[in-house]
Parts: C-alpha cells; sequence; structure tokens
C-alpha cells in the first residue's frame, strides 16, 4: 500500500519529526499505547503526519483490562502515548527509506517522470 | 440523564450520512437517528430534531465493532475525551481529561455495510483537524520546500505533485504551467536577477523537481507584472 501523503506541509512535519519512523511501520503488527492508559495491538495501516494511526485487526484492551476486538480502529495522534517499535525492524534503515520515498516524490519531474509536454524545457 | 439540544443538522461539508442510526451513549440508547460526518463536527439528530454534536478535537478514537461478544450489535464505537454535557468540553477541558473522563458512543447502523464508509469519513474528518497544542515545536515550517499557504498565497489552487494531478489541469490550468515553466527557466539562466529585484538564497534550494511550487513562488512575486516584457 502505497504511502499517502497529502500536502506540502504534512511532507515537511515528517521529514522533520520521528513520525517518518512510524510510517514505517505500515504492516506491521504492534502495539499502541494511549494515554488513558488503555492499549491496542493490530496491524498499521496508515500513520499521517500528526500522528493520527489506523490499525486493523486489533485486539483493543480498555482501562479496566476488558478486551474487544475491533475491525479497524483510529487512534487520534494527541491520545497516543507509545508506539511499540517491534524488534524486528532496523530503525535507521526504515528512516532512511521512508525519507528517500519523500525524496522521489519531490524530485519526480526532474528524474523523467510526469507527462512529456511538461517536462522542463531547458536542463 | 443525557440533554439533547435541539441544533441544526450540518449542511456544507458532509462526508457520509448515515439514516436509521442508533446511537448509545456511555450505554444509554436515545433512540434512532442520523448520522452526519461532517467536516466540522460529528453529528447525530434523531426525527424530532434533537441530538447532539461533537468536536473533532475532543474524540480520542473511533473503530469498527464487529465482536457481538463485547456488544450484541456490529457499530461504530467513538470515544470521547471528557464528558459531554460538562461545560469544560470545549478545548479547554484540561480537568476532565486529567482525570481521564471519557464519554463512550456506539453508533449502530441498521444497514452494517455502511460501516466501513462510516470509519472512512470520520478518519478523513479527523485527519482535518489536528492538534494544535502539540508540543513539538519542529513541526514549525523549517523545510525546503516552499510552502505556499504558510506565506499567505492561500488563493492559488491545491498543487498536484503526481503525473495525474498534471493531467487534471484545465486548458487554462496547463496554459499557466507552461507558462510559469518559461518563467522559470528564464529566471535559472539569469541567476540571481528578477524583475530587478536581486535575491540572496540560491536558487538551488528550490530547484527540487516540483515545478508547480517554485513557479508558485514566482507567480506571487509577478502577480501585477506584464509577463510579455520578459
Amino acid at each position: 500500500m502505497a504511502m499517502v501523503v497529502n500536502s506540502i506541509r504534512e511532507r515537511t512535519i515528517t521529514e522533520n519529526s520521528m513520525v517518518i519512523l512510524l510510517q514505517g511501520l505500515q504492516g506491521e503488527v504492534t502495539t499502541v499505547d494511549l494515554r488513558n492508559e488503555s492499549t491496542a495491538r493490530g496491524r498499521v495501516v496508515n500513520v499521517d503526519a500528526f500522528m493520527n494511526v489506523r490499525l486493523e485487526d486489533v485486539l483493543y484492551r480498555d482501562r479496566r483490562g476488558q478486551l474487544t476486538q475491533l475491525q479497524d480502529l483510529f487512534i487520534t495522534g494527541r491520545n497516543i502515548r507509545y508506539v511499540h517499535i517491534p524488534d524486528h525492524m532496523d530503525i535507521m534503515k526504515t528512516i532512511e527509506s521512508q525519507l528517500a520515498k519523500i525524496h522521489r516524490v519531490r524530485n519526480f519531474g526532474s528524474e523523467g517522470g510526469g507527462r512529456k509536454e511538461f517536462a522542463k524545457k531547458t536542463k | 440523564m443525557v440533554l439533547l439540544k435541539n441544533l441544526h443538522p450540518p449542511t456544507e461539508g458532509v462526508r457520509h450520512e448515515q439514516a436509521e442510526t442508533t446511537a448509545v451513549l456511555d450505554g444509554q440508547r436515545l433512540g434512532c437517528g442520523t448520522l452526519y460526518v461532517a467536516e466540522t463536527r460529528l453529528s447525530w439528530f434523531d426525527s424530532s430534531g434533537l441530538g447532539f454534536s461533537l468536536e473533532y478535537p475532543s474524540i480520542g478514537l473511533h473503530a469498527i465493532s464487529r465482536d457481538v461478544s463485547a456488544y450484541p450489535q456490529e457499530h461504530l464505537y467513538v470515544m470521547v475525551n471528557g464528558k459531554l454535557n460538562s461545560e469544560a468540553n470545549s478545548d479547554g477541558g484540561d480537568d476532565d481529561e486529567d482525570e481521564g473522563a471519557i464519554t463512550e458512543i456506539r453508533f449502530v447502523p441498521s444497514n452494517k455495510a455502511a460501516l466501513e464508509s462510516m470509519f472512512s469519513a470520520m478518519c478523513e474528518c479527523q485527519a482535518l483537524h489536528p492538534d494544535p497544542e502539540d508540543d513539538d515545536s519542529d513541526n514549525d515550517f523549517e523545510g525546503e520546500e516552499y510552502d505556499v499557504e504558510e506565506h499567505g498565497h492561500a488563493d492559488i489552487p491545491t498543487f498536484y505533485t503526481c503525473d495525474e494531478g498534471l493531467s487534471a489541469l484545465t486548458q487554462e490550468g496547463q496554459a499557466t504551467l507552461e507558462r510559469l515553466e518559461g518563467m522559470l527557466a528564464q529566471s535559472v539562466a539569469q541567476q540571481y536577477h528578477m524583475a530587478g529585484v536581486r535575491t540572496e538564497e540560491t536558487k538551488a534550494e528550490f530547484e527540487d523537481g516540483m515545478e508547480v511550487d517554485t513557479a508558485a513562488m514566482e507567480a506571487g512575486q509577478f502577480e501585477d507584472a506584464d509577463v510579455e516584457h520578459w
């Protein structure tokens, strides 16, 4: 699934903060600790620049310890205390590859991508 | 007891509307009504016009629950920070939130297949309301890309960043793009002189392939200039 970055502002925020690492968690199963002491464990569908996290196939444990299964879950960034990074993940490599993706999008035109009629006439 | 107010359903920016939806607030069934997922707020109204509204910044999470062992009906679960009827429920509701008070709302549509659309619409609207109290000062614009919105040229339309976007330009848009690119090509040749104004920054910083962005900066500068005089 392609990374969804919706605006210049979001790209700027992302490449200047650790959110970029969380975006590399797409497809991984991990646990998110919320500020209200509840936790959610599921597969990361998407993390946006504001640290809103979308999970699927989730096991949600509320503050009292009660377990619920949720098909899809969207957690507002403000409500997140921790996001666990799976042990098998290479953090530096993940960050580097996410940065590379952003730079590929940004340099799309100059690398010869895009419609030819809009290509730069002088280089 | 929940106080339902006589409010008006939103008319603009409604991403999803779901009729025949029961609302359950902290375990109390409020009856059957219509859920409105609008860009400004999330609201629910019954047939007599009574209902409630939620501000997205107050929503902690939302989810699709199909686990009938936890709750007998498939529904959209929404967790709100704070209590619904307290005066402190707007942005300054810190006391309530420190205590960890929450409100649990379940929207149970008669059409279970609609749950995914309801959920997606809420995701989209939630993303429109990022946390303004974010402590992370790195979120301030420091990057290399020129963000037109931040520099006040909000009237310039959204920028596209890929092939599909370029082909979505109208004829006028394409002509504008070609004109701006022509200006850009000339400006690169002239290095630091633009209509007699010397710029201090290295142009290379803005040569990042995002043609439309860089051109837009110049468009702002030359709004009142006669382009033919190049």
